[in-house]
Order: structure tokens, then sequence, then C-alpha cells
């Protein structure tokens, strides 16, 4: 048991970095407490707010044109531009690379629709008050209704890619279902934004 | 100073293993050796007119070249299947290791054979002294650094390893057992360097290295640095008499003298990875019925590798020692230092002696992060006294520490050759730098491109513009006034063997548009959103490493086609084509067949050695050169720059000798000269012109002519030399026909016509003495760099607008590879200054979780393409070829801080500098 | 398990059953012994395993290999740097490469010639003004990694190739 221990210790000192994070969402009834629905659903939110913060939802919803990569939200490299329908240049397409599936050897991960989220639904370095604006914003959230954005969240197929992201990739927190969970939440609280 | 290779040797022979780095035997399939003969009979050769390399068409058609192009199978006489080996290295150097999980290694993922510590104590492997360390860590020790080997997993299949190291990712393979911190090591090299100059620049020095000797300190304090203070005790008088003379030099810095400008300053270098874009890798095969090793690898020292095996296998028991080893030396895919006396030979030849059939180890990019060779990280204190009233400097004391890594490699010269370059251009009448290299866990560093000189000489260039602005005197005006000229004295105490053209330079550098126009820049960038700015740096760099050999044989065939044949080695530098212009210079013609890497096509010289060449006193060299046979070191690494320098003097050399003895007497003939003619003696009046050799009234002799008429009369056709250089070349004397010849090589061969090669004794040897391995560099090249670059306010993103690199090499060989190294170095610098970076522990490399996605070097769009001028400056009269591929990235760095400064204000006294370091300073 | 077939540089291979996690740089370089497409990262971060894809609408574009499993290529036509001459005899690229001295180690050259011929067969179809070529060249170069050259020499010998034929690539 020894030996398991301190493996495990290795471990977090190579990943610290996304060990920083919480792996884990709390589910819509422990904010059960909170008298005040606006409160409770801003709650909610700053809940779900852990998963759209992830490096695997940021980092495909750049502030420019470049996606970003890894824990620490670095540029993609090879350096790759969204381009018109936001699947890259000519010279440089995403689906080249990404595959239809994570490709274990490669460590490189795969989606059939693999892209870059529109420019206008780019949330780096925004706080989740703006981003919550944004998300519910239908000129910047790709038209989706309030429900529309629950499906989105708690049921698209390149979304869920976030919870198996493949090997050398943290997970965001929780399961796209429990996100899905808040996202409904946040919606029958009245949908209140964190300040 | 490069430490010792020579011990090796000696084993080799007390091991009773016969090396022997020789070509394979011809089958259907081109052999090892034909594939790497260049370009080949009958094919195009680019180089013949200037229009490309001679390895040019077989790297745009991707030809089998280098040794990760090779499998069993396509090496003629081997058995046709490869197995494929992998190395588990730890990631954990601060507990102890307990094993391996046997237990994770089972079904699919069992391997045919595993390699551990255990094992290579059963068979009696010995590890060669240069590689001292643990090749795979014991249980029960705590690692020795961060990815230090713990076992050796080979497997028979292809498919079984590629499943293999994918499942074997996720697991943790290595069990480990208490904490102990990181093991603690003496450091690997600790060296004071004093200077204090006479009076005048003609009187002696009152101290020097080169006068008194190199000195260390001989006292260590519990932790395991060095005590750099004068101890008051009766042994190590040496060293107190230096450390006495540098701590007046440091308390005259701190005096505070007010006609004294004395700045105070802490530079700190970061760790970078070379980044050859080929991960080490090789192939190997132990034919035990034949007791016979065969190994093809691409290192930058095949001398080293082949010589190492042997003594690791040497002492082995029965039935793990090889009577042969075969070593076939491939192209590589990059160098850059990284691939100069690197362990991972020892491991690819352990897995042919463990598996006895034939066993491929490569790296992946995230092992080569993870074993490969690494820079030094440095962290440097610097005091500089300049005189106000003259803008001289008058003294500079330094601190070098550096940190080694796991083992200890090169880290010792390193810390030596990068002290002597800590003054750079400048002529400095006091000087007293100390320096240490450290061990520690981090990943093994050693040579790099620069070796330890760019990190100081960037420190130097970096406080250097700061004196001059501090003082408001120009940068270039300032740089001028303190500048070392032919003459003067380094801070080793020598003067340059070369003639030192800093003038020129400054000058070029003074004269050049992005210099005039700064300051016009600078009002544009104001008026853009930006900031803009201009540096300048220049320095000095030495190509040579103090002992340094060449092995070249040439041959000229009846039709008059030139073979040659080298020691050093190709990964991009160009040898080969060099090699070929370089002789075509002597015989006429490009060759068109160019092999390198090639140690054992020498055997007729009979060379044997002894001694250490950087540590040899004289009278030891003088009793071991009576034997005519003897060299103070059979080949070197291509390294330090010498590739144009010593790797193609040999070969310069040979063919010298095949136009004097063979093709001029035949000329002559043609000629119908008399050997009493008077113009028979005017052989170096002769000149070639297109294939022709030519004589004043004489009719124009087509080379072919000349080489089947020397045949046929039996002359010189052939030659194979050696040559050894000390900071300056040997000499010797040979009787060839009856005639005395003097050259700079101390051994030859000679073949007649299509005979044998037949050893000519020499005569009248002379070695450089061995008083010379006191000095720092004699041989020295120069580059000075201009950089102006356009930072954004908001975003700290840094464009750079244009660059002006003037460099000086002598004579260059191939000019085309000239300028191509001081572009690739242009963009290594601003990859060094801007981009790269690796943390030296636990979340550094030796994690094995490092590519280049984290790891940036320069690509295209970080460089000027179209803004980036290059000016080699004309060789003088008689300027030998210089090295310059390291000198090349070294003014970068320091222009592009300089040039920082000057766009944001702020002196940047790290590496890198990045863009949210810049962003921090303009906001 | 995957039935894979493929035309490489003209020639059929397959079927042939190929492992799903087998990638294709290990596919050519380790089945078909076709090592003249490098492997540098594994990662698709350095581009010098890249191979040109043709496609069967008459485009062409290049692909890493070493993080793209062999099985992703089933029924695709493939150009390596092996296929580029015909019968010895170089294509332009490949001749200006060599006469600009654009490569030094050689070990990205691979990369660098696919990407440069899929540029001059784009441009053929679909020419650039000559205002806009340094860029297009940047562009299509800039993933791809070089440690020794500077990138230079290699832009130089694309644009030269493209300058020698303006009325084929340029508007």
């Amino acid at each position: 048991m020894k030996f398991a221990v301190l493996a495990a210790a290795v471990g977090l000192m190579t990943c610290a970095m996304s060990d920083s994070r919480s792996a884990t969402l709390a589910t819509p009834e422990t904010f059960a407490g909170i008298g005040d629905a606006a409160t409770r659903s801003a709650a909610l939110f700053t809940e779900l707010g852990k998963v759209l913060t992830s490096p695997r939802c940021v980092n495909c919803h750049p502030a420019g044109d470049r996606p970003h990569q890894g824990e620490l939200g670095r540029i993609h490299q090879p350096p790759v531009e969204r381009g018109p329908d936001g699947r890259g240049l000519p010279a440089m397409r995403c689906p080249i690379c990404h595959q239809d599936a994570n490709f274990e050897p490669g460590r490189v991960p795969g989606h059939h629709e693999w892209r870059l989220a529109p420019r206008v639904m780019g949330w780096e370095g925004k706080t989740l008050g703006e981003i919550c604006a944004q998300i519910k914003d239908q000129a910047r959230n790709g038209g989706r209704s309030l429900d529309a954005l629950a499906r989105h969240i708690g049921e698209d197929t390149l979304v869920g890619w976030a919870w198996s992201p493949g090997f050398g990739r943290q997970p965001a927190p929780g399961t796209q279902k429990e996100a899905g969970a808040l996202v409904e939440a946040w919606i029958n609280t009245g949908a209140v934004c964190p300040k | 100073m490069k430490a010792s290779r020579r011990e090796f040797a000696k084993l080799v022979t007390a091991s009773g293993i016969a090396l022997s780095l020789s070509r394979l035997a011809l089958a259907n399939e081109p052999g090892f050796a034909a594939r790497e003969t260049l370009p080949g009979r009958q094919r195009w050769n680019p180089a013949a007119t200037g229009a490309g390399r001679i390895d040019g068409v077989a790297k745009v058609t991707g030809a089998k070249l280098y040794a990760s192009d090779f499998r069993a199978a396509d090496l003629p006489g081997w058995p046709a299947h490869t197995a494929h080996a992998m190395l588990i290295r730890t990631a954990n150097a601060m507990h102890i290791y307990e094993g391996v999980d046997l237990t994770r290694l089972s079904g699919a993922l069992k391997p045919s054979v595993i390699v551990t510590a255990a094992d290579l104590a059963r068979i009696g492997a010995r590890v060669p002294k240069f590689y001292t360390g643990d090749l795979f860590c014991p249980v029960g020790k705590t690692p020795l650094y961060l990815g230090q080997p713990a076992a050796l997993l080979i497997y028979e299949s292809f498919d079984a390893f590629d499943q293999a190291r994918l499942a074997l990712r996720n697991e943790a393979l290595l069990k480990f057992g208490a904490e102990t911190g990181p093991v603690v090591e003496r450091d690997y090299g600790a060296f004071r360097f004093t200077r204090v100059a006479g009076a005048t620049p003609d009187a002696p020095d009152v101290c020097s290295p080169v006068k008194d000797g190199w000195v260390s300190p001989g006292f260590f304090q519990d932790g395991g640095g060095p005590i750099w203070a004068r101890l008051p005790v009766p042994t190590g008088a040496a060293y107190a008499s230096a450390a006495s003379y540098g701590e007046q030099i440091r308390a005259e810095l701190d005096a505070n003298a007010p006609s004294l400008l004395v700045l105070d300053r802490e530079f700190e270098t970061q760790s970078v990875d070379p980044m050859f874009l080929e991960p080490e890798c090789g192939l190997a095969w132990y034919d035990a019925d034949r007791k016979n090793l065969e190994l093809v690898l691409g290192v930058q020292s095949p001398y080293d590798a082949a010589t190492s095996v042997a003594t690791l296998l040497g002492n082995a028991r029965a039935n793990f020692k090889p009577a042969h080893i075969n070593a076939h030396f491939a192209y590589m895919g990059g160098g850059f230092g990284g691939r100069d006396h690197t362990p991972f030979p020892l491991y690819v030849a352990l897995a042919a002696m463990f598996l006895r059939r034939p066993v491929r180890l490569a790296q992946d990019r995230y092992q080569q992060f993870q074993g490969g060779i690494k820079r030094h990280a440095f962290k440097i204190h610097t005091r500089i006294g300049v005189d106000r009233a003259t803008g001289k400097i008058s003294a500079f004391a330094a601190d070098h520490v550096l940190d080694g890594g796991g083992l200890a490699n090169y880290s010792a010269s390193v810390a030596a050759v990068s002290a002597n370059a800590a003054i750079g251009i400048y002529d400095v009448p006091k000087v007293d730098v100390t320096t240490v290299a450290l061990h520690s866990r981090g990943v093994t560093a050693g040579s790099m491109r620069g070796y330890g000189t760019l990190q100081t000489m960037t420190a130097l260039e970096v406080l250097i513009d700061e004196a001059a602005s501090t003082l408001a005197i120009d940068p270039i005006e300032f740089r001028r006034r303190n500048a070392l000229r032919t003459g003067g004295r380094t801070m080793a105490g020598n003067t340059y063997d070369v003639v030192v053209r800093t003038p020129e330079i400054l000058d070029r550098l003074e004269q050049h548009a992005i210099w005039r126009h700064r300051a016009e820049e600078k009002a544009r960038g104001r008026r853009a959103g930006s900031v803009v700015g201009t540096g300048v740096a220049c320095v000095t760099k030495d190509y040579g490493s103090g002992a340094d050999a060449s092995l070249s044989l040439v041959e000229v065939d009846p039709e008059g086609r030139i073979s040659i044949r080298c020691d050093h080695v190709e990964m991009g530098n160009g040898i080969g084509t060099a090699l070929a212009n370089r002789v075509a210079a002597h015989l006429g013609a490009v060759a068109d067949e160019v092999a390198v890497a090639e140690v054992d096509r020498f055997g007729a010289l009979g060379l044997v050695t002894t001694g250490d060449p950087y540590t040899m006193d004289q009278a030891t060299q003088d009793a071991a050169q009576r034997n005519p046979r003897w060299v103070p070191a059979i080949s070197s690494p291509t390294s330090s720059s010498i590739g144009a320098h010593v790797g193609t003097h040999s070969a310069s050399e040979a063919a010298r000798v095949i136009f004097r003895f063979g093709l001029w007497p035949a000329a002559l003939e043609l000629w119908g000269l008399a050997p009493t003619d008077p113009r028979a003696a005017r052989w170096e009046a002769a000149r070639w012109e297109q294939g022709r050799l030519t004589m004043p009234e004489l009719r124009p002799l087509p080379l072919s002519e000349i080489a089947a008429r020397a045949h046929a009369r039996k002359g010189v056709t052939a030659a194979m030399a050696h040559s050894f250089s000390r900071w300056a070349w040997s000499k010797a004397t040979f009787a060839i026909g009856g005639q005395a010849w003097t050259a700079e090589i101390d051994a030859l061969a000679v073949r007649k016509g299509s005979g044998k090669f037949v050893r000519l004794d020499r005569a009248d040897v002379k070695y450089p003495p061995t008083v010379f391995n006191r000095i720092g560099t004699s041989y020295t090249s120069l580059c000075g760099a201009l950089v102006r670059v356009e930072i954004e306010r908001a975003t700290g993103a840094l464009r750079i607008d244009r660059a002006y690199t003037v460099l000086e090499c002598g004579r260059a060989l191939t000019p085309e590879i000239v300028l191509g190294q001081a572009q690739g170095g242009f963009a290594m610098g601003v990859g060094y200054a801007l981009l790269e970076s690796l943390p030296l522990y636990e979340d550094g490399p030796g994690n094995g979780q490092w590519n280049l996605g984290q790891y940036l070097i320069a690509r295209g769009s970080d460089l000027p393409l179209q803004g980036l001028e290059i000016e080699v400056l004309p060789p003088l009269p008689n300027d030998p070829p210089k090295g310059m591929a390291e000198v090349v990235m070294i003014p970068i760095v320091p222009a592009l801080l300089n040039a920082i400064f000057d766009a944001t204000g702020r002196r940047f006294q790290a590496l890198p500098v990045t863009q949210q370091m810049l962003k921090g300073a303009l906001t | 398990m995957t039935t894979v077939r493929m035309r490489i540089n003209g020639r059929a291979y397959g079927p042939v059953t190929v492992r799903d996690e087998l990638t294709m740089n290990d596919f050519l370089r380790e089945r078909l012994g076709l090592t003249g497409t490098k492997f540098g990262c594994g990662a698709g971060q350095c581009l010098s395993c890249a191979v040109i894809i043709d496609d069967p609408d008459g485009t062409s574009h290049t692909s890493p290999t070493c993080i793209v499993p062999a099985a992703s290529f089933n029924g695709k036509s493939i150009r390596t740097v092996e296929g580029h001459a015909t019968n010895g005899e170089l294509t332009a690229l490949q001749r200006s490469f060599i006469d600009h001295f654009a490569f030094q180690c050689g070990y990205c050259t691979a990369g660098f010639l696919n990407e440069g011929q899929v540029l001059l067969e784009r441009l053929a179809k679909t020419p650039v003004a000559r205002a806009d070529l340094e860029k297009t060249i940047a562009d299509a170069f800039d993933g791809h990694l070089c440690r020794c050259t500077g990138y230079i020499k290699y832009h130089e010998a694309v644009r030269d190739v493209i300058l020698a034929d303006p009325g084929r690539y340029l508007t």
C-alpha cells in the first residue's frame, strides 16, 4: 500500500496545475438552502462556471482566432486559425488532425464536429458574469434559446468531449449530466447571472 | 578544454575488443556505407557546380540516410527481423527506488527481456568514466536525476512494443519508497580565472592563467560548494595567489571611488533543449556466434561512442563480451552539441547484448526531452568598473554557477569555456571570474551550441549596454573604446592567433541603416501605439576545443574522379560539401564520393595514442612523440565549430600531397617539362580553371588526363592524413619520393598508382607545447548584430522588424551554408531569448511530459523572414577557414534584450523574456 | 483491427489489416519501410511527418501522420517524399530546395517539400496576387518546424519556383 500512496503523490507532483482545480460539481440540491431564488440562480451558474472556465471549454472558446491547448491554455501548436468556417485555413484544417474520436497514441483529441466556437462565443479572459450575459444573448450564443442552451451543454457530444478528453488532459469537472442539471436548475431559477 | 577521452582508448586495448567502425559486407541491397557515401558515382552532384550540397539529392528524395531510417532488413547480412526496445526513465528523484512493478508487465505487456541495474552488475558491465553514474538506477537508491533510466524493456515485435508503450504510459511502473530528498553530490568542477595586466600593454602580466596555471579552490563547504576565499592554510598556494589578486580586484570595485562607475548585476539563464529534430535512436545486433556487435548510430562523437561501448563491455562476462564491435555512423537530423558524448549509445549496445538479435532503441520526443542533454542554466553575478573620465573598463569580477544536472558530462568544461568568454570582445586589465558547475537532480546538461559562452556573453553585452547608457556614451563607441585589438591579451593572458576584426565589425554595425535610423523609428512607434527599440551586441567565440584532430583519406581515380573519407560528421553543418570544396581547390574538381563519420578507414596510419592531450605535461609529450605513430588524439567529435577549420584540414593536406607528388609530376610529363626545368619547381603557381590545370603559356590540362598519367606513372594518387591542433597546428616532415615535405599534419600514408597505402614515418614533429593547455582560446571569430523590435503596448506581442548580422569567418568553404548557419543561428537566438524554457526539476522535462506544445521554438512567424540581412566580411589574405556556427547565434540574444530595453526602458535580467513579461513592463 | 487499402505514390497497397492504434507514421516507417517520412514529435506539432493526401475532388492537402491512425487513411491516395521525383527526374521544387541550400540536416525537408508542393498545386488552380505571395507562403509553412535553417531559404526556394512561372501561379 505504501507504494500506491507514494505513486499517487508523484502523480500529484507532476500534475500540480490540474489538481489545483476541483474535479467535482455540486448538485443543484446543494444550493437549495439559498432562499433567494436570484441568489440561488447566480450561485448555480457560478458552480457551472467551473465547467465553462475549464481549459477543456476555454481553449476552443478563445478571445481571438487561435485555439489554445493544454492545461495552461497555451496557444495551439502548430499555429492554426479559425478560418471562415471555424475549421481552419486551407493549409491546416481541424479535421486533418482531429479525427472522429480521440486518438490515444498521438494524445490528440477528436470528434467529428471538431471546430472552434464562433468568435462571438469566445469567453477567454471574461468574468463569469460576462460569460453568463453572453451565453444568454442569442446574438452571441449561436441563436440558442435557454432550452437549447441546456441541451447544448447537457447533451451535445462535442461539449461532452470535455469529460472524456483523453490521455494527458484533465476532464471538465463533474459529468456532462451534472453540468446539464445545473444549467436546467439555473434556468428554472430565473437564469440570473452572477455579479 | 574538454574532458578526457583518452583512457577509453587504452581500455579498449586492454579489453581485447577489436574495434572496427567499418562498412558492412556488400550484398544485393545497397549497404549502409554505399547509402552514406554521397552523392555517389553516376549520380548528379549539385556541389560540382556550387549549386547545392553533396547530400542534396538524397535529402529531397527521402533516401535512407539517418540512423532512424535503418531497420535490420535494410542491412545486408543482418537477420531480417527487428525487435524494439524502450527505456523506462524515472520522473522521481526524491524517493528511494524500489524496483519495477513486474505485475504490470504481464500478458501482452510482457517484454522478452528486461534489463536493470542488477543485470549490468551480473554481467560485469563497466561504465566509462565520462558517463560516471549508474546507467540504471539500482533498487534501494534514490535516482541520481530526473530521467535516469531504471529499466530497458525489449519486445520481439513492433506491434507488441507499440501496444506496450501506449499502455505503460498510463502505468506507474516504477515503485518508490521513503522520501530522501535529492541525491547530494560534489560539484563537477570549479575554477578561478584571475588576470592582472602589467602597467603597460607590453609589460608582462602580473598574474594570469597562462602565466601561473589554472587554479581551482581546494576546499569545500559542507553543502558541497567550493570555498572561494583565500584560506590561511599551508596548501593550495597557486589558488591562494590567484585568489588574493582576485580579492584585491573585488576590493577596488567595492571601494566606491567616485571616479569609477560600478554596476553590480545578477543575470539568470534558463535550461533549454537542443531540439534537434531527429530524436536519438540506434539499431544494434549482437551476433553471439561470431561474437560480433554491430551498431548503427547517429552521434557527433563517433570515436567516443565506439570506444565507450568497448569500455562498457570490455570487462564483461565471456558471453557478454564481444570480440568485435563494428559501428556504423549515419547522417544526423541535427545535433547542436546535444549529440556529442551522450550515454544513449551505451543503452543501444546493451539492448543488443541482452537480446542477441537485431533491436532498435528510439526515443520519442517526450523521452528525448526527458533523457536528452540540455543547455546549462546559469546564475551570473557580475561587477564591472568603468572609469568615468575615459569610459574604459578597469575591472571586472564575476561569479558563475551552472546547473549541471544529473551526470557530469561536459559540465566542468562548459564552466571553464564560459568563464573564459566572460569579457567577450573587451580588453580589461583586471579580471577575476569564479565558476562552478553543480550536480543537481535535473536532466543532465552538456554541450550545446555556444557552450556556456552564450550565457556569459549575453549577460556581458546587456551589462555593457547599461554601462554605456549610464555614462551617456554611444554603445558602439563604448565598445570600440574597450575592444581588444590584435596583439592584446585575452583574460587567460595569451594573444589570439588570428586577426581580431572587432573594429571592422563595429564600423559595419555603426554604418547600418538599422542603427542610424533608430531614433526616427522609435518616434514612429510612439505614433503607432507600439514601442520600438533598437539593440546592438558584438561577441567573439572560439572555435576548437584545445585538442582537436581530424582524419581524412583522399583518392583520385584514373578518370580524375575524387573520393573523400573523413571522420567528422554531418548533422546539417555541410561538412561533406565543405570537404569537397576544400579538396577541389587543390585537385581541380569536386568529389563525387564523400563519406563522413568514418573512423575506421585509416588503419594504414597505424595510429596509437596515450595520455590526455588536455592535461599532459611537456616531458610526457616529448617522450610519447618519439613513436612516429603516436598522436595526442586520434579523432574528435564534430563540435566546438571545428568543422571548417579542423574537420576539413586533413583532407586539404592530403589533397596537397596528391597534387604535389601525383598530379604535378604527371602534368610536367604531359607538358614535356623536364624535372630540371625551372618551371618544374613552380607548382604553387599553377591554377585550376574550370577543371583544367593552367600555367602561363602551357596547354591547360584536364584533370582526367593528369589523373590517368599519374596512375600510369605510379605517382601519388591517394593520401591519408591526420592532423592535430592545440590552439596551433602540429607540424611534421615526411620523405615523399625522395623529397622532404613539411606540412601541418602529424601522420601520413600515401598510395602510388593503384598500389597499397604505405605509411610514411614522420621526422621533426612539432607538437604545440603542452603549456598551450592554459590558453582559454586562440582561435576566434566575431559576430555583431543589430535588432529592431516593435512591441504592441496592449498585448506585449513582440515583432522583430528588421535585423542585421555581420560576421567574419575567414575563407568560407561553402558561402551558402555559412549564410544558412547564420540564419539558423538567428532563429535559435530568438527562441532562446523569447520563447524556450524548461523548468529544472519536477515540472521540467525530466517528468516525461514535455513536447513541442509547451516547449516553443521559433517558427517562421516569429522571425523577420524578409527583414534579416546577413553580411559576411571578405576574408583577409591567407585567412584559413574559421568556425562560425556558434558565434552567429550569440549576439542575437543580447541585441534583442538591448532592443527591448530601448523600447520599454526595462532591463530584463533573466531569460526568456516572454510576451507576458513584456506586457507587464508596458502596463 | 481495420482492413485498409491505399495508394501511396501511385502504387496500390493492401488490403492489409492494421491495429486501430497504429499510427500512419508507423505504418509507413515500420510496416512499409518508407522512412523518408520522418518522426519528429509524435504530437502533430512539428509536421516533419507530413504527407500529401490527394482528395477525390482533385484538391490536395498535407496531413501529419504521427497523430493520425493508419486506419483513417483507408481508401486514400497519398504522396510521400519518395514519390515526388519521377524516374530520377526531380521536381522543380526539389531542384529549388537544392539550389537554395534550403535545408541543412534535412530532417524536416520531407514536410516542407510536401507542403510546398501542395501550395504550388493550389496556386496553379487559384493563383494569388504577387503582393500576397509572401504571406501565402508564410501561412503555408508556418506549421512546419526547422531547427537548422531559420526558414528563409525554404521560403526563397518555393517563391522562386512561383516567380519563375508567374503566369501559372500569380494573378
